[in-house]
């Protein structure tokens, strides 16, 4: 069994080397979507909007957290034949939570976002991250490694959010930002930005740019 | 302790479901109120969107608006076999009303609905908003119909709930659709009821009843478009005897 790691006999920095990676490291070099590819459905199916973008990032930054502590808190007494369902059931609950608390104090983003919420269960970056990550590794890092890897996919889609409302409707956040005249000067809203394959191609492109950065390349 | 043998599986598997079922449990009521109030909120918002009084996305604090439908709204009882109004404003009375109709005649179950009507800034009755609400494709669309003050005119039309398919079904709620409907007339030349129609395809803009009752269907929504015309007009007929009073 290799997940009685490094016995945790002296006190461990609450921020060392080690947990600075897991945080930071889902951000750019591990980017679940731009590196891993995961979770693309939902990328491409709420960010018409930013604001919309924000919640739906808030709320996978929640589940991820909420999912990673528990399953790490339970690592030891899973039974290993029944670890996939029992991290399902974990994940309902922590999604069904994040559901119900927006319905209540987001009404509108709620309905908005519809089911899409309840999709985050079907996520692939937040069963990847139980199942390779919190398996194997105590709470605190656990927890680090939820919110890195939420806010690696929170940032990307916010961004194709942004572009798509700017570029989609000549808004941010709700306000014009796009001025009359351009509209007068015969400007005119992309309409390909509001539809899913807008969000496909920066999404593309995207991925395309961080990869050629941080010099990935696939092999 | 042997996490392998099925017994601890058992154990595990049920003591997990029962933890998480009860902090669901509790949550949800909790925030069963909350969620009733936003849920009621959204309402109001939309009976004021579709008697015209906000705009869609309206970025005035909650209290306010809550304020101006107080001021402006005002709900009714309509008895619809004859068109008079009952005393009365809320639910309850609804219910009690139609409990006592029901029991003279069964038939009259539904006998009392509610309207709401929305007035002017100096208090002049300025829109009819009826509830309407059917089956579309997938889901029942719950919305409201506001008619002008003649009874006659369509002066907007929100759907509040449903469960279409985003993007076809789903386009209900676009504001450009739903702007098609305001102006539509509900009653022909003769005074008749005809209410509005979704048709399939584009209104033929030279023909003169077409574009006065019916509206552009919705491209690859023919079931909900179909739904949609079915239920506002059952639900127009529902309240002609209220609609045809002067």
């Amino acid at each position: 069994m290799t997940s009685i790691a490094a016995p945790e006999t002296k006190k461990a920095p609450l921020f060392g080397e080690e947990e600075k990676r897991v945080i930071l490291d889902p951000l750019l070099d591990q980017n679940p979507i731009t590196l891993q590819v995961l979770g693309i459905c939902s990328a491409l199916a709420v960010t018409t909007r930013l604001d919309v973008s924000i919640v739906m990032g808030i709320s996978v930054i929640a589940v991820m957290a909420m999912a990673n502590v528990t399953i790490s808190l339970l690592r030891n007494l899973i039974p290993s034949k029944i670890r996939i369902i029992v991290q399902l059931v974990v994940v309902s609950g922590a999604v069904i939570i994040v559901d119900q608390v927006l319905r209540a104090y987001a009404f509108d983003l709620a309905k908005q976002l519809g089911v899409f919420i309840s999709l985050i269960i079907t996520n692939c970056i937040v069963m990847g991250r139980l199942e390779a990550f919190a398996m194997q590794n105590p709470p605190w890092r656990s927890l680090l490694d939820g919110i890195g890897n939420g806010l690696g996919y929170a940032w990307i889609i916010c961004v194709v959010g942004a572009f798509r409302e700017v570029f989609g409707s000549g808004k941010l956040l709700g306000y014009e930002i796009i001025p009359d005249a351009m509209y007068e000067a015969g400007y005119v809203n992309n309409g390909l930005m509001v539809l899913a394959p807008g969000a496909f191609i920066l999404l593309g492109v995207i991925v395309w740019v961080l990869r050629w950065i941080r010099g990935y390349t696939e092999n | 302790m042997n996490t392998k043998s099925n017994s601890y599986v058992m154990v595990f598997t049920i003591g997990l479901c029962v933890t998480v079922s009860s902090v669901l449990a509790v949550l949800a009521t909790e925030l069963k109120e909350t969620q009733l109030a936003a849920a009621e909120f959204d309402r109001q918002k939309n009976v004021m969107m579709a008697a015209g009084l906000i705009e869609r996305g309206d970025s005035r604090p909650r209290p306010e608006l809550e304020a101006l439908y107080k001021k402006r709204v005002k709900s009714i009882i309509v008895d619809t076999r004859d068109g008079s109004l009952a005393e009365g404003d809320s639910k309850e009375q609804v219910v009690a009303l139609n409990a006592k109709a029901s029991e003279a005649d069964p038939k009259d179950a539904n006998a009392f609905r509610m309207i709401e009507t929305g007035f002017t800034e100096d208090g002049r009755l300025d829109a009819i908003i009826l509830p309407v609400s059917g089956k579309g494709l997938w889901s029942t669309l719950y919305g409201y119909l506001a008619l002008d003050a003649d009874k006659n005119h369509v002066k907007g039309i929100q759907f509040y709930k449903h469960g279409e398919t985003p993007g076809l079904g789903g386009e209900i709620e676009n504001p450009e659709w739903t702007a098609m409907w305001k102006g539509k007339e509900i009653l022909n030349d003769k005074g008749e009821l005809v209410s509005v129609t979704v048709k399939k395809g584009k209104v033929n803009e030279s023909i003169p009843s077409e574009v006065k009752h019916y509206v552009d269907g919705l491209a690859g929504a023919t079931i909900t478009s179909n739904g949609v015309s079915k239920f506002v007009l059952r639900d127009l007929q529902a309240f002609s005897t209220y609609l045809q009073k002067k």
